[in-house]
């Protein structure tokens, strides 16, 4: 067997070795020992010596390349060896011959050209204590007006936070749902204390207590903890001309007041237009269960309604075939007997769609956690009137506009599926006759 | 009760140590006949002899380092630093010996030794006599430091440390020998990691070590008057910190100052103040964190500048009315 | 200063006959062939070391003993199971002396759970507390402080062991030897000081950095014993350390050795030996312990080439066996990296 002569570590953090010159041609005889290869690391040139005694043959790395250290470079043939003894060889890979031209040129690009500055330039930045090559140019030089500039701007760094205060403030601004822009801060530079949010009504844990998580809140926690961390969410925006939507639920609402029922939410009106929707795209109402996609056998819509301390969602069963009126009605109830502790577990089970609307509170768009074990969520924002091109010439006019963020579980809702189940939604807001033809 | 002194307390923690264990020595510089610099072991070479107060020539290194060698192989040695400032001298058995073994070693050695030494300024011994260097020691995994405040501590925790089977540094404060406090007779221990409330209050924790908690207690004793209620807490063992404790305290008054001699610049404040933002008492903070430190300078000589370099009783009281002021 | 090495005698009579020096210390031909074999262990240890550093098998860095085996195995011999040893980080030859198990030893710097020291340690912290090997030391006079400690409590404890401290040429620089000199001088430890002198401390020439050489001189300054030696003689290094650890045993006080020698690799893995000449390291070579001693025992016809063959053949196999038990064993659990800090 032909011997390897290998590459050698020689440091503890040398990685590879580059060869500068073959003291040996091949076909020439070595002895052990004998000084077969100049090499050079990023510390010193040095010799490396054969492993036996024989004939130097099939150099695979030739001078000039960087070699990985424990690599076979070359192998010495025994005595009664030829070529034909020497292992299979795989070409290494030409990426890693690096040519010492190459390596110059590249050496070259990486150099940042120097920038000339201003003589006043320079004492500006010297006496502030800032790296002039850090100061965009406006011209060929770096001038006085450029420093400035740059000084400026150090100053007005935004902050993250636009709010002052204290953690204690801001815990029980939170408990409490405060917005702590609506304070007075009585701290040094207007600061928040936990006194001031203390007098801002309500009862509150009073500093320094703990707030034990209710029931409620500790199954919240944990749906939407697992939620978040085992499904991989997908996100798709879309915005709504909600022009016809609410001409045609303004008309429904005149037939409802001769009916004398009560007027249509928006809510209600989403729900059934999303009911359809489902029915022609299965992959959102279904589960990722086991390996396996479980079509759900009924359209069952949750609304994602707010609770004084949490939120619950009362799921209105079989909604594609129910009436945006039977709907609308339906979502009252549950609402008002969720807001009064009285609904019973199946109202609040096997839902296989949530809606959530943060649009009453001005939210223009929000992306939402996916209820499990469904596969979607519907979130939508506020009605905002905006100026918008309606038309191929180019027209500009003021439109209700509305944004939806669906959350698709990516497991089993591929991108474009989602983007059509939504597409459908947006195209029968826009045209709610479609659910007629 | 009894009362005795600080100098006393650790005097008797190591001669009763001693009569119950024989693997216990103590070694160090003049500790025979002259009784220790600062007198501690005082009459002890009389009852034990020669080979168990072992005292040594001037070779700070030589003499942790047989501690540290004598420990690996059965005993349970006490070495004496004359000063803490001395403590460097031996900073390679100490950090590269005694604190690595057991784990170089993978758990196969114990290294059950102390290192005693006197820190703080206050007697005009000047910058190379008077040092604080408690922050140095409690960055090495592998030791654990120990700084009691009182009588009462110092005797149990000093008890503790020549039991704890690792390296354990016991440092104590030079103008701490002579105050008195009350110490029950017979045997009790203080466990190391606990930290102790010496006053309770509501409107701010107070964390302090050594000479520093008498100077807090005073302050607070006269802000009571003030209406102000401040809960001071004596971590006793640098390293572990007990976290848990102070956290609590925190957690109930909103707000927290540290108080020690050390150089501020990475001085043990700054552990703390990290440490607590890493717990839930972080968010019932109600004011900036602040700490009130050595300054960062070597202990001067003039006894006005020397006082002048560390916090005084009246740092305290200015800290602590800024804090509860909202003024930082 | 001149930079000419100065011509130091030893103290010891160099080995020529060697059936008479066998004799003398009551060896058998057995034990003789049993020196060799264990000399040729180290060696072969250290070379496949070597090489698996060369193949990038092991982390960090190794200080091969290659060339100091007479010292190692003379001194070996005379410890005793309860004797403990302090060693220095070109400490592999010593342990190896001192029956350590060579699986342990290569799992140890393969960084396995299997090793001496659960993988924490490496090369240059290798110990068996509870056979009373307390560690190789990476810190250059580590050992020597520790010695008087340990020392110390033998003494205390009334025990008769000793504690052997091996440490290098470069150490006797540091200001710990004083000290420790000093101190088991003034109580009459049972600490026996072995300096390895191997001729260079990292690239430094002994001769250049020390003040006065041979370092007996600076034992005999604190009033103890030293001797300086031929450490490539094993038999006279064996002769030597047993006057010195007897002396130590019987509660004489401490002794210093000094035994001169050679190292084959450089330093450490990035030593590139510019200080030195590959000359000298060949002259060196041709009167190693091992060539040495195969002369005599071949002259004396106590071994012959087939012996030297199956010996060698032996001990690679014990090696190969080492490495393929280090390859097998399971790395530590990184779980458990702040395990072992306390007690």
């Amino acid at each position: 067997m032909p011997t390897p002569f290998i590459m050698p570590k020689m440091d503890m953090d040398q990685e590879s070795v580059t060869i500068n010159e073959w003291l040996k041609k091949e076909g020439d005889p070595v002895k052990k020992g004998e000084p077969l290869v100049v090499i050079e690391t990023d510390k010193i040139t040095s010799e490396v010596e054969a492993p036996a005694t024989g004939r130097l043959a099939g150099i695979i790395y030739r001078e000039n390349v960087d070699v990985p250290v424990s690599e076979v470079v070359a192998y010495i043939l025994g005595e009664d060896e030829t070529e034909s003894d020497l292992p299979e060889r795989t070409e290494p890979e030409t990426d890693t011959r690096v040519n010492q031209e190459d390596k110059d040129k590249v050496e070259k690009s990486t150099l940042k050209t120097e920038k000339t500055a201003t003589a006043v330039a320079q004492r500006m930045a010297e006496a502030e204590g800032i790296n002039l090559q850090d100061i965009p140019a406006s011209g060929e030089k770096i001038t006085k007006e450029d420093v400035e500039k740059y000084l400026g701007g150090l100053e007005g760094v935004e902050p993250r936070v636009q709010t002052p205060a204290t953690p204690a403030a801001r815990r029980i601004g939170h408990e409490k749902n405060l917005d702590l822009t609506r304070v007075e801060g009585s701290g040094p530079r207007s600061r928040v204390q936990a006194a001031d949010v203390q007098s801002v009504s309500g009862q509150t844990p009073g500093l320094g207590e703990t707030l034990a998580l209710s029931n409620m809140r500790k199954r919240i926690a944990e749906r939407l903890t697992t939620s978040y961390q085992t499904t991989p969410h997908i996100y798709l925006t879309t915005e709504v001309d909600m022009r016809e939507a609410e001409a045609s639920r303004k008309r429904m609402n005149e037939l409802a007041n001769q009916d004398s029922t009560p007027a249509i939410s928006m809510t209600a009106f989403i729900t059934r237009i999303v009911a359809w929707s489902l029915k022609r795209h299965p992959y959102l109402n279904a589960s990722f269960q086991n390996n396996e996609i479980r079509f759900w056998e009924e359209i069952n819509i949750g609304i994602a309604t707010a609770l004084d301390d949490g939120l619950i969602v009362p799921v209105i069963r079989n909604a594609d075939q129910m009436t945006a009126k039977e709907i609308n009605n339906t979502l009252r109830d549950l609402t008002r007997r969720a807001r009064s502790g009285d609904l019973s577990l199946d109202e609040i089970q096997n839902g296989t769609f949530t809606i959530s609307n943060l649009g009453m509170y001005g939210i223009q768009s929000f992306t939402a956690i996916i209820n499990p074990p469904q596969s979607a969520i519907l979130a939508v924002g506020t009605l905002t009137r905006r100026p918008v091109v309606v038309d191929d010439a180019d027209t500009l006019e003021i439109r209700p506009m509305m944004m939806l963020t669906l959350g698709a579980d990516h497991r089993i809702v591929d991108g474009a599926v989602a983007a059509e189940f939504l597409a459908d939604i947006v195209k029968a807001l826009e045209t709610p006759e479609l659910l007629l033809f | 009760m009894p009362e005795i002194t600080y100098r006393q307390a650790i005097h008797d923690a190591m001669v009763e140590e001693m009569r119950r264990d024989d693997k216990v020595f103590l070694i160090g510089e003049d500790i025979g006949t002259y009784g220790g610099a600062f007198g501690v072991s005082a009459g002890m070479l009389e009852e034990f002899g020669p080979d168990r107060i072992r005292e040594t020539p001037i070779s700070e290194q030589a003499i942790v380092g047989a501690a540290a060698g004598a420990a690996m192989v059965g005993m349970r040695p006490i070495a004496e630093m004359m000063f803490m400032d001395f403590i460097l001298l031996a900073m390679e058995p100490l950090v590269n010996q005694a604190a690595k073994a057991r784990y170089m070693f993978g758990g196969k050695a114990t290294v059950p030794m102390v290192v005693r030494m006197p820190s703080g300024s206050g007697t005009g011994a000047a910058a190379q006599h008077s040092q604080s260097l408690e922050t140095i020691l409690m960055h090495i995994p592998g030791i654990k430091v120990v700084a009691p405040s009182t009588p009462y501590d110092a005797k149990g925790l000093l008890l503790s440390s020549i039991r704890d089977p690792n390296p354990v540094c016991f440092v104590e404060h030079k103008l701490l020998y002579k105050a008195k406090g009350e110490v029950p007779e017979g045997e009790y221990t203080i466990p190391l990691g606990v930290a102790d409330i010496k006053r309770s209050g509501t409107d701010i924790t107070v964390v302090s070590s050594q000479i520093m908690v008498h100077k807090t207690l005073a302050a607070a004793e006269k802000l009571q008057d003030e209406g102000i209620s401040v809960e001071v807490v004596d971590p006793r063992t640098m390293r572990p910190l007990d976290v848990d404790t102070i956290a609590k305290s925190v957690k109930k008054t909103g707000r927290l100052l540290v108080v020690h001699e050390a150089v501020k610049t990475a001085g043990w404040a700054g552990e703390v103040m990290a440490s607590i933002s890493e717990t839930p008492a972080w968010d019932y903070l109600d004011t900036p964190m602040r700490r009130l430190t050595g300054k960062d300078v070597p202990i001067p000589y003039n006894p006005n500048l020397e006082a002048a370099a560390v916090p005084q009783e009246d740092d305290i009281l200015r800290e602590i009315r800024a804090i509860v002021n909202n003024t930082y | 200063m001149t930079t000419e090495k100065p011509k130091m005698k030893f103290d010891n009579k160099k080995t020529t006959d060697i059936l008479k020096k066998a004799d003398e210390l009551g060896f058998s031909k057995d034990d003789l062939i049993e020196i060799y074999s264990t000399m040729i262990k180290i060696r072969l240890f250290e070379e496949m070391a070597d090489h698996l550093y060369a193949m990038g098998k092991v982390h960090g860095t190794m200080h091969l003993s290659a060339g100091q085996e007479g010292v190692a195995v003379g001194t070996g011999l005379v410890m005793r199971p309860e004797d403990y040893l302090l060693n220095h980080h070109r400490g592999h030859g010593h342990l190896i002396a001192n029956g350590a198990d060579v699986n342990k030893m290569m799992a140890e710097f393969l960084g396995k759970q299997t090793g001496y020291c659960r993988g924490r340690g490496g090369s240059m912290h290798i110990a068996d507390v509870e056979a009373n090997n307390l560690g190789a030391n990476g810190i250059v006079g580590g050992g020597i402080e520790l010695a008087a400690g340990v020392g110390l409590a033998i003494q205390m404890q009334n025990q008769e062991r000793i504690v052997l401290v091996i440490f290098g040429d470069g150490a006797a620089n540091e200001g710990i030897f004083h000290e420790s000199l000093n101190m088991a001088a003034i109580w009459d430890l049972p600490v026996v000081y072995l300096c390895e002198n191997n001729q260079y401390g990292m690239s430094a020439d002994v001769s250049r950095v020390s003040s006065k050489v041979p370092f007996r001189g600076r034992a005999e300054a604190h009033g103890i014993p030293g001797y300086y030696i031929d450490g490539n003689d094993v038999l006279a290094v064996y002769e030597y350390m047993k006057q010195a650890i007897d002396h130590a045993r019987s509660r004489k006080g401490p002794v210093f050795v000094e035994a001169q020698t050679y190292r084959y690799f450089g330093h450490s893995k990035s030593d590139r030996n510019l200080y030195r000449t590959k000359e000298e390291i060949s002259e060196w070579r041709a009167k190693g312990p091992i060539t040495r001693f195969e002369e005599l025992l071949m002259k004396a016809d106590m071994m012959t080439d087939q012996d030297i063959e199956r010996i060698k053949k032996d001990m690679t196999r014990i090696i190969d066996e080492a490495v393929e038990f280090a390859e097998n064993s399971p790395e530590p659990d990184v779980n458990n990296v702040t395990e072992w800090v306390y007690a």
